[in-house]
């Protein structure tokens, strides 16, 4: 195999932001017919390899080989016409448009610039017909469930005719069922020399299609290896740097009294029929892959969506939050998935950053205190070692993981009973993880009720009391410390039969319905 | 809806499909309002059916109508453009100049065209190239140009045209006026060119998500510097015509017609958030806005109160529209 050329390779290619080196002198080659996985924790880099491949971003050094020859990609356009293709893990679909447009995003058939939209549609249909997915491709793309986006998504790289095709998590809302579609897919791709660089962090997926898989960790490489030749635990040891983290999980004799209850909020076409308490001193975890509604059931228990049914009570009184200071006042503190986008304010300080929940702390007679908030923001950068310059930088030029502690202490810092959080340690590094949920344990264990949304199944695993699974809005099931894996959150997230063994979960869910 | 659509083999769920499609558009929703106007004003005054009052309101249109277009396009990529009025008074005046001091008509009104594309290339660059958001970018030109136009002028209008010149403007085919066939027929390509061609098709996936877009390999700021310099040609083109109709140029025209066209886009189902709307759309709110104002006029409503009622509209059918929205959510 290594006297091939490799349709895509990477020679010793660095890239920082800023000042912050993302990626280190990395070495990596695609072959034809080759599905080589691309792995490592969050923040390891891979994104960003995959953007350079894309031509999002341009490499600080070393350089980038095409076919054997030295390329430079300029932007996605020029990636294309150069035959890469990428499917991202947000998803990139125009709304409004129909299903066969979005596939052929700027690129339809067309003759002397119009486009022929029988044309359109047959090969949409064609490219789809290869999932046995039954999809109207006239109908919009937002009509669809999330699942099938992703189909979609997926069908828009394909319909480029790449040779080389880069997979950023493509099963993040896939069902078995789908991934084993797309798994023969890829698999026939191959067959016509088709190289394909699969980023995924689910194990069984990387050894059950990929060739070869390299690690990341911290912006280098680490190993590249034959699937054959290696084992899950070497991967992982390697992606996180040999310490396998011990699963710290809580005594559960902390627990004490039911603090927020929800009796069956419903807000119909969305979410069904929710019922669920969360105890001080326990950590909650509410599990779904995309499109499950998890995030918005969430919303709906910090005040930021009102169910339509139903009775949420906080400390036995029913409560009706309309928004999110509401809320507050109830004792509730709500930390969004969204860093960039929801949860900070990119142009602004650490400390105005930290304190925006807690203005009324730092204020006596009208007047704002920044020596109290600049002691509480420099107890908060010490508590979780927090890296940056000065509390006055500007929160945008931290890296995700400091960022992400940031959001959490500026909602500890509004003194909470109930905490919910959304996403707690998505794009951040190892260190910032096993600090956030360390800071999580802590807070729970002084009679703080946490509820933790994620679709991270082995951070709920390590990190929680017990699980709260929802599918399609609903309430599927739950399971308990000692039972949960990343694989039976996934098989009851996604709908599958448990295996054998975990009857009890069986036993649980249907308890539940 | 969708279980109808499934269902491919009955002839009537396919009619009512169609009946529910068109509820659903703003066009038909408009259309329909406009019919409204029109048996209300023919029952309350026999001089809104007339032939010279049609034509009044026709012709008197032209500008927002043809301007509408590049407003519309824009807006569906999540831009727009502030300037198209004072780049409609700078070419109105720029042409008449040119025509005194002697160039032949042909030549004066491509360059005067040519002023637009510039006009317009300057707003695409400052906005996609150096990244400055369309609305100070389109304020700053907007005074630029209107700056211009007064200063090549000293705020006097440019009069005694060539007779030559008012022939665009003033003659008719069939009756019609030949403004208005020139603007029927703009609208009618524009309408087809952005349903159907692949490059104004693009328009959409930009407006809609702008990320995607470029990851989709879609060429955004090429895409986004042609909608604004088609938009400052249909403006310069709005100036020439004015021009010819008036034969004078006069660089206090269109003082607040971005607002106006802005305004009559929206009501025809553009948004400020952009991947939506449609030519036909945008002309029917243009044709709905003047409409109105005629109706008024004709019932004597001071045009104060016109702007009055103007304003209710545009709140009005976007609220409407955030409502069925959210009910349909």
């Amino acid at each position: 195999m290594s006297k091939e050329t490799p349709l895509i390779e990477l020679r010793t290619v660095s890239k920082s932001f800023g000042s912050n080196k993302v990626i280190n002198h990395v070495d990596f080659e695609l072959l034809p017919g080759e599905i080589h996985a691309l792995v490592g924790e969050n923040g390891a880099g891979k994104s960003t390899c995959l953007g350079m491949m894309y031509g999002l971003h341009e490499p600080d050094s070393g350089s980038i080989f095409l076919s054997g020859k030295e390329t430079v990609i300029d932007n996605p356009a020029h990636a294309q016409q150069l035959g890469i293709g990428c499917v991202f893990q947000e998803l990139s679909l125009a709304g409004g448009l129909s299903v066969a447009e979005n596939i052929f995003a700027g690129h339809a058939p067309a003759t002397f610039g119009i486009v022929d939209w029988k044309k359109l549609r047959q090969r949409a249909e064609m490219l789809l017909g290869e999932f046995n997915l039954a999809i109207d491709v006239t109908a919009p793309v937002d009509k669809l469930p999330i699942s099938t986006r992703q189909v979609v998504e997926i069908a828009k790289a394909l319909s480029l005719n790449s040779r080389v095709i880069l997979l950023d998590e493509p099963t993040s809302a896939l069902t078995p069922d789908e991934v084993d579609a797309l798994f023969s897919i890829l698999r026939d791709l191959t067959m016509r020399g088709i190289g394909i660089i699969y980023v995924s962090h689910h194990m069984s997926e990387i050894f059950s299609i990929a060739n070869r898989v390299t690690v990341l960790r911290d912006g280098r490489k680490i190993s590249t290896h034959s699937t054959s030749k290696t084992s899950e635990n070497e991967i992982v040891a390697e992606m996180i740097g040999g310490q396998v983290p011990t699963s710290a999980k809580q005594a559960s004799d902390a627990i004490g009294d039911v603090l927020l209850e929800a009796e069956a909020l419903s807000f119909p076409g969305i979410f069904e029929d929710i019922s669920l308490s969360l105890r001080s001193g326990e950590i909650v975890g509410l599990a779904g892959l995309m499109g499950s509604r998890r995030s918005i059931i969430a919303k709906a228990l910090a005040g930021l969506f009102t169910a339509r049914e139903g009775v949420l009570k906080i400390k036995g009184e029913a409560v009706d939050l309309r928004s999110l200071s509401g809320a507050m006042k109830a004792g509730i503190g709500y930390v969004p998935e969204e860093r960039k986008t929801d949860g900070l304010f990119l142009d602004h300080s650490v400390r105005d950053n930290l304190v925006a929940a807690s203005l009324k702390k730092h204020t006596t007679n009208g007047i704002f205190s920044t020596a109290s908030a600049r002691q509480a923001t420099q107890n908060a950068i010490e508590r979780f070692s927090v890296k940056a310059a000065s509390q006055d930088t500007n929160i945008r030029f931290l890296s995700g993981g400091n960022q992400q502690k940031i959001m959490l202490a500026k909602w500890l810092e509004t003194e909470p009973e109930i905490l919910i959080i959304d996403e707690p340690t998505k794009g951040v590094d190892v260190g910032a993880k096993f600090q956030i949920h360390d800071e999580l344990r802590k807070k729970a264990a002084d009679g703080m009720a946490i509820l933790v949304v994620s679709s991270d199944f082995p951070e709920l695993a390590t990190l929680t009391d017990r699980i709260l699974v929802v599918r399609e809005g609903r309430l599927v099931g739950e399971i308990g410390a000692e039972m949960a894996t990343d694989d039976t959150i996934l098989n009851l997230a996604a709908g599958v039969e448990a295996p054998p063994q975990s009857t009890s979960n069986e036993a649980e869910r249907s308890a539940l319905q | 809806m969708s279980l109808q659509t499934l269902d491919k083999q009955a002839v009537p769920s396919l009619m009512s499909r169609a009946i529910s499609a068109c509820l659903h558009t703003r066009e038909l929703t408009l259309l329909l309002m406009i019919l409204a106007i029109v048996v209300v004003m023919s029952f309350v005054t026999p001089y809104f059916l007339s032939a010279s009052n049609f034509r009044a309101v026709a012709v008197g249109m032209t500008p927002t109508a043809i301007i509408v277009i590049g407003m519309a396009i824009l807006l569906a990529s999540g831009g727009f453009d502030l300037s198209v009025g004072s780049v409609m008074a700078l070419s109105s005046t720029v042409v008449a100049l040119l025509l005194l001091a002697g160039v032949p008509i042909p030549a004066a009104v491509v360059l005067g065209l040519l002023l637009g594309a510039v006009a317009g290339l300057v707003n695409g660059i400052l906005i996609t190239v150096i990244g400055i958001n369309p609305l100070v970018a389109t304020l700053g030109t907007m005074s630029i140009a209107r700056g211009i136009a007064l200063v090549l002028t000293e705020g006097f209008s440019v009069s005694s045209l060539p007779t030559a010149f008012s022939y665009i403007g003033k003659s008719s085919l069939f009756g019609i006026p030949l403004l208005v066939i020139l603007t029927l027929s703009l609208i009618i390509l524009f309408d087809l060119a952005v349903r159907h061609t692949r490059f104004f098709r693009q328009i959409y996936f930009i407006g809609a998500n702008e990320k995607a877009a470029i990851l989709s390999g879609i060429a955004v700021n090429r895409v986004r510097i042609i909608a604004y310099i088609l938009t400052g040609v249909l403006a310069a083109l709005a100036g020439v015509l004015l021009a010819s109709r008036l034969m004078s140029g006069t660089p206090t025209a269109g003082n607040a017609l971005e607002l106006q066209v802005l305004a009559a886009a929206v009501i025809g189902g553009a948004s400020l958030r952009g991947g939506e709307g449609t030519i036909l759309g945008a002309f029917l709110g243009v044709v709905f806005v003047a409409l109105i104002n005629n109706a008024m006029t004709m019932l004597a409503v001071s045009i104060y109160w016109q702007m009055i009622v103007i304003g209710a509209v545009l709140v009005c059918a976007v609220a409407l529209d955030m409502l069925v929205r959210r009910q349909s959510a």
